[in-house]
This record gives structure tokens, sequence and C-alpha cells, in this order.
């Protein structure tokens, strides 16, 4: 019987192994939803165009909307953005988007005011 | 330890993509590439917006687009996402056969979407839609061509990144590369996600 009792050590790598396959089960899941989220989102943007039956002007804020959600689906779950040791990753992306944001509204300024 | 010593479920480390100072360097790095990326893209995203209802005596965008094409390519690239997300829930489990799996599947969905992509540019220049026909085809060349490039890069990096490293297991050395290619894909996903709105559905309501 004295192979039953565990050294204390053990049972703490045990316990660790435990809650990691825990972590991980967890994170399967939320990877799941993020997917199911996506195809939703862009199922419901595709019919939004597709009907024909949203004015055009409030179809396109809606459908740049829900492409931005999806980009958070992806850069937050799927990227793991929302993990522990990201904050330089997050200021990366944060201003680069920022770039983004004014490259794409002074190059369409400049092309429409030419 | 040495870097490409094939790590075991006893040494497995919690993060073996950033247990090394180099796989953390890596890893930096390529989110700073990534923000770079963003505003690449968007220096496109800026030109097409602006050139899109340009297109001369050639068709226009709502004339040329077939949406369940995109739609099934959109699927495609999104579900290959999904793929190698499981594909870095393996490289945390030391499940180096499972990780090879899923980013073959990866592999193949983006050779699919790939392919979808060829036809529709062979279609569209049937049409007239090229890239010199108008300001709209040379804006749309180069902003859906280019994410077409990064598709085909990602390709070709994943088929190398599991050749070389086929008999290998997960080691410390090529943990952050496949963990990082994973990173690069879902990017590719991000920029489509734009790509399928602004200038597929947005170019239906003009």
């Amino acid at each position: 019987m004295a192979n039953h009792t565990q050294n204390p050590e053990t049972t703490v790598h045990r316990h660790e192994e435990i809650q990691r396959k825990l972590a991980l089960k967890e994170e399967r899941k939320h990877h799941n939803v993020s997917f199911v989220m996506m195809i939703l989102l862009t199922i419901v943007a595709f019919f939004a165009i597709w009907s024909d039956k949203i004015s055009d002007s409030f179809a396109v804020l809606f459908i740049l909307t829900l492409a931005v959600v999806q980009v958070f689906f992806q850069l937050y779950v799927w990227m793991h953005l929302s993990h522990k040791g990201h904050d330089f990753p997050i200021w990366g992306m944060a201003s680069g988007i920022l770039v983004a944001a004014i490259t794409v509204a002074s190059l369409m300024g400049l092309i429409w005011t030419s | 330890m040495n870097a490409g010593e094939r790590l075991t479920d006893a040494n497995f480390p919690a993060h073996p993509e950033k247990a090394t100072l180099e796989g953390k360097n890596k890893f930096l790095g390529f989110w700073l590439f990534l923000g770079g990326e963003t505003v690449l893209f968007a220096t496109l995203f800026g030109t097409y917006l602006g050139l899109r209802n340009m297109h001369l005596d050639g068709p226009s965008g709502e004339e040329l687009f077939s949406l369940p094409l995109v739609f099934l390519a959109t699927m495609l690239l999104l579900t290959s996402s999904l793929t190698s997300v499981y594909a870095v829930l393996s490289l945390k489990q030391n499940k180096v056969r499972s990780l090879q799996g899923w980013f073959l599947v990866t592999l193949l969905l983006g050779l699919g979407f790939l392919g979808l992509e060829i036809y529709e540019f062979i279609h569209y220049v049937h049409e007239g839609h090229t890239f010199t026909s108008s300001a709209f085809g040379s804006a749309f060349y180069t902003l859906v061509g280019f994410h077409g490039a990064h598709v085909l890069f990602g390709i070709l990096w994943i088929t190398t990144l599991l050749a070389r490293n086929w008999n290998r297991g997960i080691t410390l050395s090529n943990a952050p590369k496949y963990y990082l290619f994973a990173l690069y894909w879902h990017f590719v996903d991000v920029v489509w996600v734009f790509i399928f709105t602004v200038v597929y559905l947005m170019g239906k309501v003009g």
C-alpha cells in the first residue's frame, strides 16, 4: 500500500495539470463560440445586402459594424489578445488601427477632393 | 536545455512559444509587424474606396461580383482560421500529430480559397475587368490580389514549416514558429473580413 501515499510535490504537480487541462477546455469552448458567432455575423451581413430590404446607407453602416465586431472576436479570442502578457501587442495593434483609420480617411478625402 | 530538443510532457512549459528569449522577441516583433501590415492594407483600402466607382467603360462591381462564390470563399477562410487555432491548442498540449493534422486541414482550406480566387479573377478578365481597364480595376486587383498573395505566402510558409519539422516533435525552437504562423493566418482572415464587407458587399449597394 506504500505506493498509494503520494508525496506533496506530485500532488501539487497533478493539481496544476488538472488546472491547465480545465483552462484549455475552457479555451476550446471560447474558440468554438467565437467561430459560430463569426459565421452568424457573416451570414447576417450577407443577407442584409442579398435581401435588398434595408436602405443602402443603413446597410453599409450595419455591415461595417458587423465586420468590426468580427475582428474583435479574431483578435481577442483567436489571436489570444485577451490572455495575460499581451499589453505590448495590444498597443502595437491599437496604434496600427489608429494610423489605418487616419490613412483610409485621408486617402478617400484626397481622391474625392481632386 | 537545448532549444532543438524534443519536449516531453514532463518538461513541457506552460507557454512553449514564449519560453525562450528568442521566442519572446519573435512574439513581440511579429505583433509589431501585424500593426504595420494593418496600415499597409489601410492604404490599399483607402485607395480602393476612393476609386471604386471609376470603372470607365468596363463593368462595375455591382455587375461583376458574384456573392455566393465570395461567401463560399469567406467560409473556407473562416474555417481555416478555426483549424489553425485548434493546432495552437494541440501545441499547448504537446500533441504534435494533432498539430500537424490541423495545420494540414488549414493548408487545404487555404488552397481551396486561393483556387476560388484564381477562378474569380480569370472570370473577371473575360468580362473585361483587368488591372489596366480602369482605376477601379487597378485598385481592385491591387487590394484583393495583395491579400491573395498573403494567402499564397501563408501556404508556402506552413508547407515548409511542417516539412522541415515533421519528425522533430515540438521543441522550444519550433513552438514560436508554429504559433506565429497561426497569428499570421488569423490576420489574413481579419483582412478578408474587411475585403468581403468593403469590396464585395458594399460593391453590391453602390
